[in-house]
């Protein structure tokens, strides 16, 4: 597939909330990225993963 | 073949529209090509064109005709569109069609995630219409889905189609001045800010809105795609949203109180035996020849409109009141019209050319001249109340170059008494019958002239004189 770039900004905060509002589905996806973005922020994961 | 293009599409460079030879085409790039071929094989695509809600779309066997800004080292392929009969914008429709063109996006969506695509964007700019059937005409929006990214037109569709219609809805502000004035349309913090804590409990708020413009401040300078794609992130997700947000469209409901103009009829000075003979006027002026399209200005509640678009391929019917642009479309779409499109809009203060060098959006002359234009019981309105002089609107109405029927009310009417007794004696000098008849026939030849009953009211029916 080619470039992966959208021509529209999603916005880092809108893509969360999709992450967060989409029910049962959701809580899974928004727990496991909140839980990487704690585990970087107290440095047992290192930030080039992402 | 001589080709030019719209000026409103450039921010997608797979995708860009251009006019050649009298139709719409689309230059598209490799990836734009490719996912062309992707929504070309699909049911709904077939399916979303014969329900009409798609707009007709072939592909060329060869991309020629491009207009010279385009680069024609980056085209793959060219499609051509069917035509959408008259192009309109958000800030001109009233509520109930930003709801219907709303809920029709969402329909695509779904209906592009069953088939592993997805649309790239959610301007409401993309749906137009027929009449007051929906149809959306960016086919460049669809694109194949990426695994583990969530949708990219979500926060569109939050400022540019969701905060306007529950702007009108929770807050009874019209949204047709916030979208004409922006067209990024409304920021969630923005949006979030517009609304009382009580306004917070309301169905969507709290989500949409609250967390939406909290997260965006919170997470502005920090990429989190890729986090999110570790963390599972599929598309379930955004079918989900994509229902929940159709629930929460369907839901949101505007009704209008009782305004001056939706009251007209019923209060209205002038008698039945004025609307009568008017009606017969109007018949006769319409049905002389067939008209390409027509204008109504002033529309109210559409009862002249009807009449001109039987003898009509298009009508445009615009008021500047909300409500009754509202209850007309709502008629109109449970008739299944696709004759007659109904806009919001004021003359003395008209649609402007608006965005990137003020060309992006397109004043509503440049987007078709009517050959034949109604103005009933308006012309008092434009001279009294937006103290146009009348000289001055003819000049205008002439550059139309079109036929005419046109309303004068006398100086002795009583809605005119009512306008002129706010402002004073002697207000308006330039408003009475002689000198508008003098103007009038300075810049049209008057085909026939006929007092109302009432003997308050004039209609006259006239050609360019050129």
């Amino acid at each position: 597939m080619g470039g992966l770039f959208a021509y529209l900004d999603p916005g880092s905060g809108s893509m969360i909330v999709q992450a967060i509002v989409g029910g049962v589905a959701a809580v899974a996806v928004a727990g496991k990225f909140y839980w990487r973005r704690f585990l970087g922020f107290v440095g047992i994961r290192k930030k080039n993963d992402s | 073949m001589e080709s030019r293009v719209e000026r409103g599409s450039f921010r997608d460079p797979d995708s860009r529209v251009f006019y050649a030879g009298g139709s719409v085409h689309r230059a598209l790039s490799e990836r734009g090509l490719a996912d062309w071929e992707a929504l070309a094989a699909t049911s709904l695509f077939r399916d979303k064109v014969a329900e009409g809600k798609l707009v007709g779309t072939e592909q060329l066997a060869e991309p020629n005709g491009l207009p010279a800004e385009i680069d024609a080292d980056l085209v793959a392929a060219v499609l051509r569109h069917e035509r959408v009969p008259v192009v309109s914008y958000p800030y001109e429709w009233p509520f109930g069609m930003l709801k219907d063109a709303a809920l029709l996006q969402l329909e695509l969506l779904l209906g592009a995630l069953d088939e592993e695509l997805i649309l790239k964007d959610a301007s409401p700019y993309n749906v137009q219409w027929r009449g007051t059937q929906p149809v959306f005409v960016d086919v460049g929006s669809f694109e194949r889905q990426r695994e583990g990214e969530p949708w990219a037109g979500y926060r569109q569709f939050c400022t540019l189609v969701l905060y306007p219609l529950m702007l009108q809805a929770y807050k009874g502000v019209p949204f047709q001045p916030w979208l004409r004035g922006s067209l990024e349309g409304i920021e969630p913090a923005e949006m979030r800010r517009l609304l009382s804590f009580r306004d917070r409990f309301r169905r969507g708020v709290l989500t949409n809105v609250v967390l939406h413009a909290k997260l965006e401040t919170r997470y502005a300078d920090r990429e989190v795609k890729q986090d999110l794609k570790r963390a599972g992130f599929h598309a379930e997700l955004i079918r989900a949203n994509a229902r929940k947000l159709r629930k929460l469209v369907q839901r949101l409901e505007w009704n209008p109180g009782r305004t001056t103009w939706s009251t007209y009829r019923t209060s209205n000075p002038y008698d039945e035996p004025d609307a009568a003979a008017k009606l017969d006027f109007v018949r006769e002026a319409a049905g002389a020849r067939r008209r390409r399209l027509v204008w109504d200005l002033g529309c109210n509640d559409g009862r002249f409109t009807r009449v001109a678009a039987l003898h009509a391929d298009y009508t445009v019917a615009v008021d500047a009141d909300a409500a009754v642009v509202e209850a007309l479309f709502r008629e109109l779409r449970d008739e299944k019209a696709d004759t007659i499109l109904p806009l919001v809009g004021n003359l003395a203060d008209p649609s402007p050319g608006l965005g990137w060098r003020g060309q992006e959006r397109r004043p509503l002359l440049d987007r078709g001249r009517p050959d034949l234009t109604l103005a009933l019981a308006l012309v008092h309105h434009v001279a009294l109340t937006s103290n146009v002089p009348v000289r001055d609107f003819l000049d205008w109405l002439a550059g139309l170059e079109t036929e005419l029927v046109i309303e004068f009310p006398t100086r002795d009417d009583p809605m005119v008494q009512r306008l002129l007794a706010r402002k004073g004696p002697g207000a308006n000098p330039d408003y009475d019958t002689e000198t508008f008849e003098r103007a009038l026939n300075e810049r049209w030849r008057i085909e026939r002239r006929e007092t109302l009953p009432s003997g308050t009211r004039i209609l006259y029916r006239a050609s360019p004189s050129a």
